[in-house]
């Protein structure tokens, strides 16, 4: 590993040809890390080059990407993260999903920053990594198997219950278009199906076992830094402030906090209060359910729960969360307000391998379908599909999973499921870009809408959404933005400045995508800022281009940029950019947003304007490009006539 | 000389972020290697159960007792028992002979390795952020426990004594 010059990083990677057995152990070229940092940075270059517009990313065509970031394995919190990408099944698009636990830190233990599947194993593998000793082995024994079964599986059979384990349950198997990636049994890499991409290469697992060490350039600078977030994470203010709510209870603290500002996605997004909130709340699994709080690797914020249930129709019920966005889909989603049926739900989906996300979003696209008569008893197997009918969500959830009968179909996602039962089903698929909405309302917070209709993976929430509005951090809306524009960027309900926050915290959160450190920390609450990374990059890496600023956002706005090249290569532009009717047209029917639809174009095109994109088409313009040195992707673009 | 310290691990407290180990091989190595830390956090991801594991330095030191070349001695300051590797031969007799599992062997150098209390300043203690690793005199340690065993009672005092008063 001497031949590459910087730390922080393993410094090699494994190119993996499934199709041949192929495996290659190859030097990072450090071009790239000084481009693109790592994580979903080297995720986009690697997509770019090598996946062709318009293969099928079920196919063998698709690349598989899983990567760490020069900051994964050290003493940062919360630094204990993976990535993977691939194109989205479920969207045809850019797919990313990111995961916690301690699975990412082994692969760097191991001596690997990413490793980089191509084509399609012939019969069920898994990749098995013993530092320098990799092998693809026969993973026949586990196909069929849930992912708690196969990660105990793995561990006995290689006798040793400390070696980390990604894996795909049945769902991945049956290339269901939004399965996840499970890893320590209950941390999911859970969006846009990278799953599927999995089980449609026969890839059961990843196995990892390491014992090298990671360095750093510049030890006791990256040292007391690491300190330093530890105590802001921790101690400072808005540390004391999330080890109340994310500390204490954890993502579910969410469930009361967006009742009350109306934006808790209720019976499909059709509103944003929920009155049977307090059932579903973080405090009553708190209180009620919780048996264990759990950290990921090298976290200070710590907000990971196990729950179970110990009684009733759902007894022995045990996973890990459920975390807010689980609870919304497969709770106040489908007007679901049994705790102990959502729990269940929750372990199924993580036992499956689904996202609870799509999951739940596609179980009340067919509940609404099912109240306007659109589908019948005759379509759903003879189940009833009324809100709320919680054993319902319970067989559902095993039919997709399965894809069995009409869970075949709600396997496709919502989008394809609308397109092929018609008769208006569109309206009430939720949606964009094919990705199904998460936890947040545009009505009730207009920043989400412009998150969602710019991030390259579609409806979700995690690749720039604000929080200063949502929770409450006026201060730091000030500080950075200036106290003349916070009182505007505070209000949830005004589009005002909207585009320029979104804007900067879709770069920031691709570099800490690329990183990659947490968004508990970085989002929720905003502790780490550019001049954060300004700092830490250097230190850990000791590519000093890093130490400027200005060369950070120059770094996280290359990425975005690619990332969404890598879409309108596909053939997306600004018609894609946008939101579900629901959310543009149909006022919120109750709770503190009542009334409102979400401004959209105006912050449209304030977004695009900022960028110095084409405002009428959403391509870019080759000088937007070439200020990212990105004048080869212009080049291609250009050749296909998608340049302004 | 100040009452001896001890590491004082409750596992009931652990999460199992695994800092400790990190800051573990910073000290002794500068780099981050769970592999190399002297603290490792057994863990239960299914049920959520996490036990940090380490030297208790013991009373009684099986592993000196087993030592066949004297190479494990206690240090006076800080009670750690030191290994001295120009006297370590590496048969790890002293890994066989401790019940706890608190001798490793360091994967790179494949030297036994065991916890020296940093030289009095254990850094697991001191960056652990749930305090279920604390570095205490002995005669706090008990009264640790007795504290935590009798929260219940404290608790019903304060709401009778509490009970329309301030």
């Amino acid at each position: 590993m001497s031949e590459f010059p910087y730390k922080g990083y393993a410094g090699q990677y494994l190119e993996v040809n499934l199709t041949t057995g192929k495996i290659v152990k190859k030097i990072l070229p450090k071009e790239l890390a000084k481009a693109y940092l790592g994580g979903t940075g080297f995720a986009a270059k690697i997509l770019w080059d090598r996946v062709k517009p318009g293969i099928d990313p079920l196919g063998s065509d698709n690349v598989l990407v899983f990567a760490t970031g020069p900051i994964t394995g050290t003493f940062f919190p919360p630094s204990g993260r993976f990535m993977v990408a691939a194109k989205s099944p479920l969207t045809g698009i850019w797919g990313e999903a990111h995961c916690g636990g301690h699975f990412g830190p082994e692969i760097k233990y191991a001596g690997y920053d990413m490793i980089v599947f191509e084509g399609k194993a012939e019969k069920p593998v898994y990749l098995y990594i013993d530092d320098d000793y990799v092998e693809l082995r026969d993973a026949s024994h586990l196909w069929g198997k849930t992912t708690r079964e196969t990660t105990k599986s793995i561990q006995e059979e290689l006798g040793d219950d400390s070696i980390k384990v990604a894996c795909i349950g049945p769902a991945g198997e049956n290339k269901v278009r939004f399965a996840c990636v499970i890893v320590d049994f209950y941390r999911a890499a859970g969006r846009t199906g990278m799953g599927a991409v999995m089980g449609s290469k026969n890839l059961k697992a990843i196995t990892v076992r390491g014992t090298r060490s990671i360095t750093v350039a510049d030890p006791d600078k990256f040292f007391e830094l690491a300190v330093d977030g530890l105590e802001r994470e921790t101690k400072s203010k808005l540390g004391l402030m999330a080890q109340e709510s994310l500390g204490k209870t954890g993502t579910p603290s969410l469930v009361e906090l967006e009742n009350e500002i109306g934006r808790l996605p209720t019976k499909n997004h059709w509103t944003g209060t929920f009155k049977d909130a307090d059932k579903i709340s973080g405090e009553t699994i708190r209180k009620k359910y919780r048996t264990s709080r759990e950290s990921c690797f090298s976290c200070g914020i710590q907000c990971k729960f196990i729950s179970h249930v110990p009684s009733g129709p759902y007894k022995g019920t045990l996973s890990g969360g459920p975390e807010y966005e689980s609870i919304f889909a497969l709770g106040s989603n489908c007007m679901v307000s049994d705790i102990e049926a959502v729990l269940h739900a929750n372990m199924l989906c993580n036992e499956y391998g689904l996202d609870t996300i799509s999951t739940g979003k596609v179980i009340s696209f067919a509940m609404e379908c099912y109240e306007h008569e659109i589908i019948t008893k005759e379509d759903t197997d003879g189940l009833d599909l009324t809100w709320g009918n919680a054993e319902s969500e319970i067989q559902l959830i095993h039919k997709i999973a399965k894809r069995e009968g009409f869970g075949n179909l709600l396997a496709e996602g919502v989008k394809r499921a609308a397109e092929k039962i018609g008769k208006g089903a569109e309206k009430y698929a939720l949606h964009v870009k094919g990705l199904e909405c998460s936890g947040q309302d545009p009505r009730g917070q207009y920043s989400v809408g412009l998150t969602y209709a710019v991030n390259v993976r579609g409806a979700d929430h995690l690749r720039s959404l604000s929080c200063y509005e949502e929770l409450g951090y006026p201060d730091v809306a000030a500080e950075r933005y200036g106290s003349d524009k916070a009182e505007e960027i505070m209000n949830l309900r005004s589009p005002k400045y909207k585009a320029m926050v979104v804007l900067d915290l879709e770069d920031l959160y691709a570099i800490v995508d690329s990183l990659i450190i947490c968004k508990y920390g970085t989002m929720w609450p905003p502790i780490y800022y550019w001049d954060d990374f300004a700092k830490i990059i250097p230190a850990l890496t000791g590519i000093k281009e890093y130490s400027d600023i200005e060369y950070v956002k120059k770094v996280g706005a290359r990425i975005s940029t690619l990332r969404k090249a890598f879409n309108v290569r596909e053939g997306l532009n600004r018609k894609d950019d946008t939101l579900p009717e629901r959310f543009l047209k149909e006022p919120m029917p109750e709770g503190p947003a009542k009334g409102h639809t979400c401004p959209l174009d105006i912050m449209l095109d304030e977004y695009y304007e900022l960028r110095g994109w084409d405002k009428k088409t959403g391509l870019f313009t080759r000088e937007s490009l070439e200020k990212l040195e990105l004048s080869d992707v212009a080049n291609e673009l250009e050749k296909r006539k998608l340049l302004t | 000389m100040p009452v001896p310290k001890i590491l004082v691990i409750e596992p009931e407290s652990c999460t199992g972020c695994r800092i400790c180990e990190l800051v573990c091989s910073w000290y002794h190595y500068k780099e981050f290697n769970p592999k190399r830390s002297r603290i490792t956090v057994l863990r239960n991801y299914e049920l959520g159960i996490n036990i940090p594991l380490t030297c208790q330095q013991c009373e009684v030191p099986l592993c000196e007792a087993s030592c066949p070349t004297g190479a494990i001695s206690r240090d006076e300051k800080t009670r750690a028992m030191l290994i001295d590797y120009d006297k370590c031969i590496g048969c790890r007799l002293c890994m066989v002979a401790c019940p706890f599992g608190g001798t490793s062997i360091d994967p790179i150098t494949l030297n036994v390795i065991r916890c020296d209390l940093c030289d009095g300043d254990p850094q697991c203690a001191k960056y652990c952020p749930q305090e279920a690793i604390r570095f205490l005199p002995v005669d706090m340690t008990a009264i640790l426990r007795k504290k935590k065993s009798t929260e219940k009672i404290v608790e019903l005092s304060k709401l009778i004594l509490g009970s329309g008063r301030t």
